[in-house]
């Protein structure tokens, strides 16, 4: 499907709406590092036509003041890197889109980002810009890189050559980000006064002539023939042999230290060790990094429980406040820091060039279970969560390859599911980070092991068909950008937050009334003990103490006993009793359905002590009791939770995704129901086989 | 010849691609033009080449259908 065969979307924007500039680049020349650096973290996300994850979209400033009020701002938006234009891929439809306003909104220009080390190559996309007509601004970014390498490139003669303001910058380290901000300024005034767009007569063979501004109409990926590429082709050439000077073979001397890297990094054995080493550190990582900040934020929150509690008065809005809602956001806030952490850290490790070398040690394992190379990425993603890893998979182009990917991505770990692994491996090794770390990253390796798994099956019955072979870029081995770390961090934390704001809160409003309803006298033998106490209070205080708060508790839990939750809790047990949970477990594992996370919350707040004390939600936890009064978690139950969570299919929205997705009910709901199956049996064999090795 | 068969180190010529036309056109715009000059970096699975000074990863299956023409001179690798 093309983009212009899509219902066009005109909408009249307000006359002061900042005009649209677009930034557009090859995959790997710097252009999110630029994009932040232009527009800070100030960015929002917005659905394009063609797009299934939203583009980022910033606005900038112009430091041109004699601008009218208003025009000095643009509106910038960062498209996906791209190879080509004209390619039957989903960024260069997306891409072409936006150059042609598709969406309505004609743009007034673009940022082209070329890696200045690259230049030869990134022309090409360069040439088909200029041919659609709209105006640019080159940014010729690792200006500094290029240097170091010997590299010299005359930017005058270059701009002159693509008819085209031509900008040196660094992007990581800023350098020259305000004379592109110039440069933008002074292309659309020039605009204004020479009329439309200039045909770019410097080009030699188009094959497509200059289209206007109004319509430019991208070459088919069949009109990109051999012809037009080697038009394209020289052309760059010849650019390149005016304008570049110096060593043209880039960094020789560093290639035999690079060629060692890539071959051990991409070898069968050594390639899977590294990587499997590369993962361990990260989630030991992630682990030793966040329990600062984890403790921080549970110490304020009972703190803060504490205060509302001695300001309100007693009585069911306390309850709610402090038991309900404060109870359950905070036993799911704690998380935060782990998950910012996890999307820094994978930022960082992708910044590096690393991931893309073991795309190839994971595609060699894929391809044995009929999985394609580039379901890598989606796969990857899945570990953020399911839904764009589910999205992603459109890069995918056979089928039956595409639907197998689809089928097992939700068995990748995702955020939702790092809450519970944290409650449950923080339970099973308190204080032994290196153990937990293991056993959290056993946590992913077994929902992967699964994954490959079903892939395996499903390619053998359901979908048959061999996967196609991998073809990927190697990007440079670089220094991290630390500032695109932050901000995909800040990011997926505040997203994060979001659905802690809503739908979290919710359900714990839901949780709390249902467990504090219906209201029930105390029990008879809470109210003896309270008389008892009454009684002893002037000879024995210490003693009437202790009498009153074992009568709270015997009511406490006669409250839990017969709340709603615990009948309905009771009513689903059976099919959770083998595998080792009481009602309460049972209550967060079905609550869990909607989105897994709330499990921590549902607990947080069925195990509430009304009372308050100053102890955490996961120490609260970690010490609840069932009815019978023995442990709420034991080691067994907590590796059976633990394996039911890895391997369950408890999204609503991945369900909905994936019957979008894939234009029928059969697909997901056979996905839920063998997911899910397959969780139930998994942690029945892991509860009863400790319980048989004598681990309770 | 393969570019699979080609020693790490070789220099050679693209000469054909026996790829679907969606396959091609990805290495077309990745650099991999018919003509365009590619030096072998690391050969085997996958197969490592370096073309107008970027690296790309191609699985040996790929490797195996792209046809070149071996330009290495005899002292070496010739840019």
């Amino acid at each position: 499907m093309t983009v212009a065969s899509r219902p066009e979307r005109r909408e009249r924007w307000p006359r002061e709406r900042p005009r649209r500039w677009l930034l557009l680049g090859n995959p790997n020349t710097g252009k999110t590092t630029l994009f932040n650096r232009l527009c800070g973290l100030r960015a929002k996300t917005a659905n394009f036509p063609g797009t299934t994850t939203g583009l980022h979209v910033g606005s900038l400033l112009l430091p041109d003041a004699t601008e009218q009020r208003g025009r000095g701002t643009i509106e910038l938006v960062d498209l996906p890197g791209l190879y080509s234009l004209g390619l039957d891929l989903p960024e260069s439809r997306v891409a072409a889109g936006a150059l042609a306003g598709n969406d309505g909104v004609a743009p007034e220009g673009a940022i082209v980002v070329v890696d200045a080390t690259k230049l030869l190559r990134h022309l090409h996309l360069v040439g088909e810009l200029a041919r659609s007509g709209v105006p640019f601004v080159v940014a010729l970014n690792m200006i500094d890189l290029a240097r170091r390498r010997g590299l010299s490139v005359d930017v005058e003669r270059l701009s002159a050559a693509l008819g085209a303001p031509v900008v040196p910058v660094a992007a990581r380290r800023g350098e020259g980000v305000e004379l592109l901000l110039t440069a933008i300024g002074r292309r659309r005034s020039a605009r204004r006064v020479a009329g439309d767009a200039t045909p770019p007569a410097f080009l030699p063979v188009p094959a497509a002539p200059p289209r206007t501004r109004a319509a430019p109409e991208r070459p088919s990926a069949a009109a990109l023939n051999e012809h037009d590429d080697a038009a394209l082709e020289a052309w760059a050439e010849s650019v390149v042999a005016r304008c570049v000077g110096g060593d043209q073979a880039l960094g020789r001397a560093s290639d035999t230290l690079l060629d060692r890297c890539d071959v051990a990094f991409t070898h069968p054995l050594v390639g899977l060790l590294v990587f499997l080493g590369v993962m361990a550190a990260l989630f030991w990582a992630i682990f030793a990094l966040a329990t600062v900040p984890m403790a921080l934020i549970e110490g304020t929150f009972a703190h803060l429980g504490s205060f509302l509690e001695s300001q309100l008065p007693a009585g069911a809005v306390r309850d709610l406040l402090v038991g309900g809602l404060l109870g359950g956001v905070a036993g799911t806030i704690v998380f935060l820091p782990q998950i910012c952490l996890l999307f820094f850290l994978i930022t960082i490790l992708e910044d590096t060039g690393y991931l893309a070398r073991a795309a190839f040690v994971m595609d060699r394992l894929l391809c044995r279970f009929g999985l394609p190379g580039n379901a890598f990425v989606p796969l990857l993603s899945s570990h953020a969560c399911a839904i764009p890893g589910i999205l992603s998979t459109r890069l995918i182009p056979d089928r039956h390859d595409r639907f197998a990917t689809i089928l097992v991505a939700p068995f990748m770990s995702c955020s939702a599911r790092l809450p519970v692994y944290v409650l449950l491996t923080n339970f099973l090794f308190a204080g032994r980070p290196f153990l937990a770390g293991f056993a959290f990253a056993g946590c992913y390796l077994l929902g992967a092991i699964a994954a490959l798994g079903s892939a395996f099956l499903v390619r053998r019955t359901l979908l048959p068909g061999r996967s196609r072979p991998m073809v990927l870029e190697l990007p440079t081995y670089k220094r991290p950008s630390f500032r695109v770390a932050f901000a995909q961090a800040f990011e997926q934390g505040w997203s994060f937050l979001r659905t802690v704001g809503t739908v979290i809160l919710a359900i714990c409003f839901v949780m709390w009334w249902l467990s504090a309803y219906p209201k029930v006298e105390p029990p008879a033998v809470a109210s003896t003990l309270v008389n008892e106490a009454a009684a002893v209070a002037t000879l024995d205080p210490g003693r009437a103490l202790a009498l009153a708060s074992e009568a709270e508790r015997l009511t406490l839990l006669h409250q839990q006993e017969s709340s709603f939750a615990a009948h309905l809790g009771r009513l689903f047990e059976p099919a959770f009793a083998p595998l080792g949970y009481d009602w309460r477990l049972t209550m967060g594992v079905l609550t869990s359905f909607a989105a897994r996370e709330v499990f921590v919350s549902t607990l947080a707040v069925l195990t509430g002590d009304p009372a308050g004390d100053e102890a955490g939600v996961l120490e609260r936890i970690h010490n609840a009791r069932r009815d019978d009064g023995t442990a709420l978690l034991t080691p067994a139950t907590a590796v059976s939770l633990l394996v039911f969570f890895v391997l369950a299919m408890q999204c609503l929205s991945t369900v909905v995704t994936v019957r979008r997705e894939m234009r029928s009910w059969k697909w997901p709901l056979l996905q839920f129901g063998w997911m899910t199956g397959l969780a139930w049996v998994a942690a029945f064999l892991a509860f009863h086989g400790l319980r048989a090795a004598g681990i309770a | 010849m393969p570019l699979s068969e080609l020693a790490t180190g070789r220099a050679a010529r693209l000469d054909r691609r026996e790829l679907s036309e969606g396959e091609a056109c990805l290495l077309a715009a990745m650099g991999l033009t018919i003509g365009s000059r590619l030096t072998v970096r690391a050969s085997g699975d996958p197969c490592i080449v370096e073309v107008r000074s970027t690296r790309i990863g191609l699985a040996r299956s790929v490797a195996a259908r792209l046809l070149v023409r071996d330009e290495s001179t005899p002292n070496g690798v010739a840019e």
